[in-house]
C-alpha cells in the first residue's frame, strides 16, 4: 500500500507499522515539498525497493515482523546506497545507537518535532544528491581519462605532482613543445578550465584510478 | 586224534609220491620208447647197408670177372702164340680204358722179367723189371696151379694199395709166363662203386688182418658207425669190403629225445617239489588263520554288504549265545536293538562305498538280552564283503554311564551350588573353578584356569594383602574359619568375599593343591550393616529432633522412651518416671479423643490428640500430637510429639507485617512500570497529532492546503488525542489511588478495560484474547483498579506463556461465571507451557519467577488483593495444556448482607 507521489527524484520512504504516525508523517513531510511513499513494514519497503532508487528512509525500529534494524541490514546486503533514519520510541535508544555505529545516518526519537524531523530529512537528501553528484562527477572524470592516449596520461600525472613544462619535457625525453600540445589536449579531454579544476578532478577520483 | 592226524600226515606224503612216481614212470616209458624207436631205425638202416653193400660187392665183382675173362683169353692167345706184342698192347690198353679199377696190365715171362706192360705210359711196371718176392710166389701159385691167382695186395711205392691177378700162360703144361692185371683198390672203389652209394657210406677195402686198404671217402670216422663188412672174392686172399653209414644230425640228434625228456622230468619233479613247500606253508598259515578265528575271544565274521552273516566264529556263541552255524544267511539287523537300526544301516551304507567303520550296537543275545558290540569293519570292495570284528563293550559301556551320570550329578551339584570353588596347585596356579565363581566375579573359566597369581581378581589395591592370603593357603596356616578378601569383578565392581581352604587330595593319597569354597558376604555384611545404621540413624534422628519425643504406656502411664530433647527439657532420668511426674505439657484427659486407658492392642494405632499448647512455666507454645500405638512388647502405649513452635508463632507474625509492606512497595513499582508503558504508548498519538498538526500549519501557510484535506487531517489528530487521553486518563487513575477503595464494580468493563491494555501486546505476538461471559453478571464489591491490575497481570502472563505456542493454539481464553448468588468466578485459561507441579507449589512464593525480566512480585501481589477482596486465587493445569488461573470475588449484595448480619 505504498503510495508514490509524483515526479520528483527524492522519495522520503516512511516505514511504520502504526498507521496513524505512518499517515501523519507523509502529510507534514508532504506539506513541507517532499515526496513520500508510506510502507506499513519491512517486508512491504523491501518488496518496493529497486536498485537505483533516490532518497532517504524513516524506519521504525519496532515494527512487528522484520524491525527496523533487520532491514537495515538487509539494505545493507543490497547494497542499497539510500541514508536511513531510524525512528525509536522509549528505551530503543541503545538499539538505534548500534544501528548509527553500523553506518545508519541518524535516529530521531519519539515523540519528534516538525523541526527536528524536517532537518533530519533534508540533511538525508542533501547527503544521497551529493554523494550521487558525487558518484557521477568521479565517472565523468574516469571516462574523460579513459580517453587520454598513454602520453598524455604520462603528461597529467606530471602536471598533477606541480611539475613545470620544462621538466615534463626532461622526464619524458620530449620537447617543450609537444608537451604543451599534450597539455592542451589533456586540458580539452578533461573539460577542465583550469589546471586547479583538472587537479581536483582528477585528485577526487579514489587513489589508482588516474595510473592505471 | 594225534593218530588220525598221524595217519593223514602218512597219506598225505602218499599222496605225494604219486606225482613224483608218474613223472619218473612217465619218463622211463618215454625212454623206452625212444629207444626202441632208434633200434628200429638202426636195423632199417643196417638192412640197408646190408643191401647196399652187396649190391657193392656184386658190381665189384662183375667187373673183376669181367677182367679175369679177359685175363683168360689173353693168356690162351698167348699160348697159342696168335697174340704179337702190338695186338696185346691194343688189347690189354682197350680193356684198361674199360675198366678203371685197373691200373696196369703186363707179360711176365718164365723168369719174372716183365715184357710187355701196358698200358703204354704206365710207370709202375717198367719192361726188364722183376717180379719181387710176393709177386713171384702169386706167379709161381698160378703157374702151378693153372688157374687165376690174386696175389696178396699190398702198398706200392707210391703208397696205394694194390691187388694183383696172376693169368698163367701155358703151352701144353709148360708155363710160358703169366699175364699180370694190377687192381688199384682206391679206384675199385670210387671207379667201380656208383656216386650215391659213396655219399651215403664210408667204404674201405680191409686186408685179412683188418687194416684199412683203401677208403672210398675222405669223410671222418664216425663214432659208433653203422658198419657191415662182406668178404671180397677171389677168396684166400682174405680181402674184405666194408662200409659205415653216415648218421645225418649225429651224436646230438640221437640223444636229444632222451635228454629232452629227462630233464623236463626233472623239472617237472622240481616244481612238485616247490608246490609241495608251497601247499604245505599254505597249510599251514590256514590252520593259524582257523585257530586264530576259532579261538579269538572279540567276535569275527565276514558280512556281505547287504548285512547278511557269512561265516562266524565261535565267539558268537560265548559272547552272544548264538550258533554260529546258525548265523550265516541272517542279516545283522536282525539282531540289532530297534534303537540302534538307523545308526548301524547308516554304517552299512558307508561300508558300501568302501569306508572303514567303526560304531557301537547294541545286540541281541540268545537269551533276549541285549550286549554292546564295538564293530570294527573294514570293506574288502573286490569281493563285496566285510570282514568285521565286533568287541564286546558292555561292561565299559555300564562303566561309562556310570561315570557320566556321576559327572552329571556332580556337574549339577557344581552348577547349583552358590558357593564358588577354585582349586590351585601346590605352586598357587588355579586347575580348577565351578560356575558359581565364574559367575561371583564375572570371569571366563578361560580366562581363570591356568593363571597364576596375582590372580585376575584381586584387586590392584589389595595386591600385598591377598598375596599374604595366598601365601598363607600354600603354607597350609590358613585359619580355619577361613578369610574374609575383597574381591575384583570383572566389571571393576569389588565385593568381599569368605574363602575357606581345606588340602586337595588325590587318588593315591598325596596333596595336589587347595580347595578354596568362597562365599559372597557382601550381602549379609550390607544387611547387618544397614541394620546397625538403620538403628543408629533412628536413634539419631529421634535425637536429633527439636521436638521431645517419648513413649508412654497408656495404662500406668511410665515413660518407656524419650529422646534426647525430651530429657533436655524434663530431665535425663525422665525414662522410668511419668508423664505427669515430669509435667509435661499435655492435654487434660477430657480432650482426648477416646480415653487411652481402655484401648486394647486392637483398637491402635489411633490418634489421640493433636493441637497446641501453653507450656505454663516457661511461656512457651509447643505443638503436641498424641497417638495410641503398639509398643515393642505389645501393650498400648502413648506416643507424643511436643514441638516448640515458640519461634515459628513469632516467625509468622513478623511475615505477614512484612507481606504487607512488601505488597505496598510492589504495589508501587508495578505501577510505576506501568506508568512507564503507558508512557511509551502515548508516544505514538502524540507523535501523530504533532505531524498532522505541523504538517496541517505548513500548508495552511504556504497556502497550497486544501481544506478538506486539513480537516481530514485535523479530525486524525483529534482522534489520536484522545487516544492519548484515554491512555493518559489510565495512567491518572491508576495511580491517584494508593489505597484500595471498594464498590459496586461491573466485571465485564474492568474487563474490557484491561484486555485493551493487554491487546497491544496480544496483537505484537499475534495471541487473539477470547472471553466468554455469563449473562446477567452481578456487579462484584472491589477495587476497580486493583481487580484490572490482577486482570491485567494474569492474561500478560498468560500471553508470555504463550511465546512458544503454535500459531493456530494461541488463544487466550478469559472467562467470567458466577458461582452461587455470593460470587463470580474469573478464570483466565492459557494454552501455553504449563507450569510444573513444583512450580505451582512455589508459584505464589515471594520473587519466584519463571521470566527472565520478571521480579516474581506479580502472582504474589494478586493473591493478596484478591484474598483483600475476600476471595480465593486458584492455579490449576489446563487439560488442553497450559494453565488455569482463578480468582473469585463476591458480588456486592453478599457483602451487604454479611454486612447487616455483622
Amino acid at each position: 500500500m505504498s503510495v508514490v507521489p509524483a515526479a520528483p527524484d527524492q522519495i522520503v520512504h516512511v516505514v511504520d507499522d502504526d498507521e496513524a504516525l505512518r499517515d501523519s508523517l507523509a502529510w507534514m513531510l508532504e506539506a513541507n515539498g517532499h515526496a513520500v511513499a508510506a510502507h506499513e513494514s519491512g517486508e512491504a519497503f523491501l518488496a518496493a525497493c529497486e536498485p537505483g532508487m533516490t532518497g532517504c528512509v524513516l524506519l521504525d525500529v519496532r515494527m512487528p515482523g522484520m524491525s527496523g534494524l533487520e532491514v537495515f541490514e538487509e539494505l545493507g546486503r543490497r547494497r542499497c546506497g539510500l541514508p536511513v533514519v531510524f525512528i525509536t520510541g522509549h528505551g530503543d535508544v541503545p538499539m538505534a545507537v548500534s544501528a548509527l555505529k553500523q553506518g545508519a545516518v541518524d535516529f530521531v526519537e519519539k515523540p519528534f518535532g516538525e523541526r527536528e524531523m524536517l532537518r533530519v530529512v533534508e540533511q538525508c537528501l542533501r547527503l544521497e544528491r551529493e554523494t550521487r553528484d558525487r558518484r557521477q562527477q568521479e565517472a565523468e572524470t574516469a571516462r574523460r581519462l579513459e580517453q587520454l592516449t598513454q602520453r598524455e596520461r604520462e603528461v597529467l600525472e606530471l602536471i598533477i605532482v606541480g611539475k613545470l613544462n620544462k621538466q615534463i619535457a626532461d622526464v619524458l625525453g620530449i620537447s617543450i613543445k609537444t608537451v604543451e600540445v599534450h597539455r592542451a589536449r589533456v586540458m580539452e579531454k578533461m573539460g577542465a578550465h583550469s589546471l586547479a579544476e583538472l587537479v581536483q578532478h582528477v585528485v577526487a577520483l579514489e587513489p589508482g584510478a588516474s595510473t592505471r | 586224534m594225534q593218530a588220525s592226524a598221524t595217519a593223514r600226515a602218512t597219506l598225505s606224503r602218499w599222496y605225494w609220491a604219486v606225482p613224483y612216481l608218474a613223472v619218473t614212470v612217465l619218463a622211463l616209458s618215454m625212454l623206452a620208447v625212444v629207444w626202441l624207436l632208434q633200434e628200429r631205425e638202426t636195423e632199417v638202416e643196417r638192412d640197408a647197408l646190408a643191401r647196399d653193400l652187396q649190391w657193392t660187392e656184386q658190381s665189384i665183382r662183375r667187373a673183376m670177372l669181367t677182367t679175369e675173362e679177359f685175363l683168360v683169353q689173353l693168356a690162351r692167345d698167348l699160348s697159342a702164340g696168335t697174340l704179337d706184342h702190338d695186338g696185346f698192347q691194343l688189347r690189354a690198353n682197350e680193356h684198361l680204358a674199360i675198366n678203371p679199377a685197373l691200373s696196369n696190365l703186363a707179360w711176365v715171362d718164365r723168369e719174372h722179367v716183365i715184357t710187355w706192360p701196358a698200358p703204354f705210359d704206365t710207370r709202375d711196371l717198367l719192361t726188364g723189371e722183376i717180379l719181387v718176392d710176393d709177386q713171384v710166389e702169386a706167379f709161381q701159385n698160378s703157374v702151378l696151379s693153372a688157374r687165376l691167382t690174386y696175389g696178396r695186395p699190398y702198398v706200392d711205392s707210391r703208397g696205394a694199395a694194390v691187388l694183383e691177378v696172376f693169368a698163367p700162360v701155358l703151352r701144353r703144361g709148360e708155363s710160358l709166363g703169366a699175364i699180370v692185371a694190377v687192381y688199384s683198390l682206391e679206384r675199385m672203389l670210387s671207379r667201380l662203386v656208383p656216386a650215391r652209394f659213396a655219399e651215403k657210406y664210408r667204404l674201405a677195402i680191409l686186408d685179412r688182418a683188418g687194416q684199412v686198404l683203401a677208403l672210398s671217402s675222405a669223410l671222418p670216422e664216425a663214432q659208433q658207425p653203422l658198419s657191415l663188412t662182406l668178404a671180397l672174392d677171389p677168396p684166400g686172399n682174405g680181402l674184405a669190403l666194408q662200409a659205415m653209414a653216415f648218421r645225418p644230425g649225429g651224436a646230438v640228434l640221437r640223444y636229444l629225445p632222451s635228454a629232452l625228456i629227462v630233464g623236463l622230468s626233472l623239472v617237472v619233479l622240481w616244481s612238485v617239489w616247490t608246490l609241495r613247500r608251497h601247499v604245505q606253508r599254505r597249510v599251514r598259515v590256514e590252520k593259524e588263520r582257523d585257530q586264530l578265528f576259532d579261538l579269538s575271544l572279540d567276535l569275527l565274521c565276514v558280512i556281505d554288504l547287504d548285512g547278511r552273516f557269512g561265516r562266524c566264529n565261535p565267539a558268537f556263541e560265548r559272547v552272544l549265545g548264538h550258533d554260529p552255524r546258525s548265523l550265516p544267511g541272517r542279516s545283522l539287523i536282525d539282531f540289532v536293538h530297534a534303537e540302534d537300526v538307523a545308526e548301524t544301516l547308516s554304517m552299512l551304507r558307508r561300508l558300501a562305498s568302501g569306508e572303514p567303520v567303526r560304531f557301537e550296537t547294541r545286540c541281541r543275545c540268545a537269551d533276549g538280552s541285549y550286549k554292546w558290540l564295538m564293530w570294527s569293519i573294514n570293506p574288502v570292495r573286490e569281493e563285496r564283503l566285510v570282514y568285521a570284528v565286533a568287541h564286546d563293550v558292555t561292561g565299559r559301556k555300564a562303566t561309562e554311564d556310570a561315570l557320566r551320570a556321576e559327572s552329571a550329578f556332580r556337574k549339577a551339584m557344581e552348577d547349583s551350588v552358590v558357593t564358588g570353588l577354585r582349586a590351585i596347585d601346590l605352586s598357587g596356579r588355579i586347575i580348577y573353578v565351578n560356575s558359581a565363581f565364574c559367575r561371583m566375579i564375572g570371569f571366563d573359566e578361560d580366562e581363570l584356569v591356568g593363571a597364576g597369581p596375582p590372580f585376575p581378581y584381586w584387586p590392584p589395591e589389595q595386591l600385598a594383602e591377598c598375596e599374604r592370603n595366598l601365601s598363607m593357603t600354600l603354607s597350609g596356616r590358613a585359619p580355619r574359619s577361613g578369610f574374609e578378601m575383597r574381591i575384583l569383578r570383572k566389571n571393576g565392581e569389588r565385593f568381599d568375599a569368605r574363602f575357606y581352604l581345606s588340602p586337595l587330595i588325590d587318588l593315591t593319597g598325596r596333596q595336589t593343591g587347595w580347595m578354596a569354597s568362597i562365599t559372597d558376604i557382601t550381602e549379609p555384611k550390607r544387611v547387618r550393616a544397614a541394620l546397625e545404621s538403620a538403628h543408629e540413624r533412628f536413634e539419631a534422628v529421634l535425637d536429633g529432633l527439636d521436638a521431645a519425643v517419648f513413649v508412654a504406656d497408656a495404662r500406668t502411664d511410665e515413660i518407656l522412651f524419650a529422646n534426647l530433647a525430651f530429657k533436655r527439657i524434663h530431665g535425663f532420668d525422665a525414662v522410668g518416671r511419668t508423664v505427669r511426674g515430669v509435667a509435661v505439657p499435655q492435654p487434660e484427659r477430657g480432650d482426648y479423643r477416646v480415653d487411652p486407658r481402655n484401648l486394647s492392642p486392637a483398637d491402635v494405632p489411633r490418634e489421640l490428640f493433636d493441637g497446641e499448647l501453653l507450656h505454663p512455666q516457661s511461656g512457651r507454645w509447643y505443638h503436641v500430637r498424641e497417638q495410641a500405638t503398639r509398643w515393642v512388647d505389645g501393650r498400648v502405649v502413648r506416643m507424643g510429639i511436643a514441638t516448640d513452635i515458640t519461634d515459628r508463632k513469632r516467625t509468622a507474625e513478623v511475615a505477614r507485617e512484612q507481606e504487607e509492606r512488601l505488597q505496598r512497595t510492589a504495589r508501587l513499582i508495578t505501577m510505576g512500570e506501568m506508568a512507564s508503558t503507558l508512557a511509551h504508548e502515548l508516544n505514538q498519538p502524540l507523535a501523530a497529532i504533532a505531524n498532522y498538526c505541523a504538517g496541517s500549519v505548513t500548508r495552511l501557510q504556504s497556502g497550497k492546503g486544501r481544506t478538506e484535506d486539513v480537516l481530514a487531517a485535523m479530525q486524525k489528530a483529534s482522534f489520536q488525542a484522545e487516544r492519548a487521553g484515554k491512555i493518559i486518563r489510565r495512567v491518572r487513575e491508576f495511580v491517584k489511588k494508593s489505597e484500595p477503595q471498594r464498590c459496586a464494580v461491573d466485571l465485564v468493563e474492568v474487563l474490557e478495560d484491561a484486555i485493551g491494555f493487554a491487546d497491544i501486546d496480544a496483537h505484537r505476538t499475534r495471541i487473539r484474547i477470547h472471553t466468554e461471559l455469563a449473562p446477567d453478571l452481578p456487579p462484584v464489591y472491589a477495587d476497580r483498579i486493583m481487580i484490572e491490575q490482577v486482570l491485567l497481570n494474569l492474561i500478560r502472563n498468560g500471553l508470555d506463556a504463550m511465546a512458544d505456542t503454535l500459531p493456530e493454539a494461541r488463544v487466550l481464553t478469559v472467562r467470567v461465571s458466577t458461582v452461587g448468588a455470593d460470587a463470580v468466578e474469573v478464570a483466565v485459561i492459557d494454552r501455553g507451557h504449563g507450569i510444573s507441579e513444583e512450580g505451582r507449589a512455589q508459584l505464589f512464593t515471594p520473587f519466584y519467577t519463571t521470566k527472565v525480566e520478571g521480579m516474581g512480585m506479580g502472582l504474589n501481589i494478586c493473591r493478596s488483593i484478591i484474598e483483600f477482596h475476600n476471595g480465593r486465587l486458584l492455579v490449576d493445569a489446563n487439560p488442553e495444556g497450559g494453565t488455569i488461573f482463578t480468582f473469585t470475588l463476591p458480588t456486592e449484595s453478599a457483602i451487604e448482607r454479611s454486612a447487616r448480619s455483622a
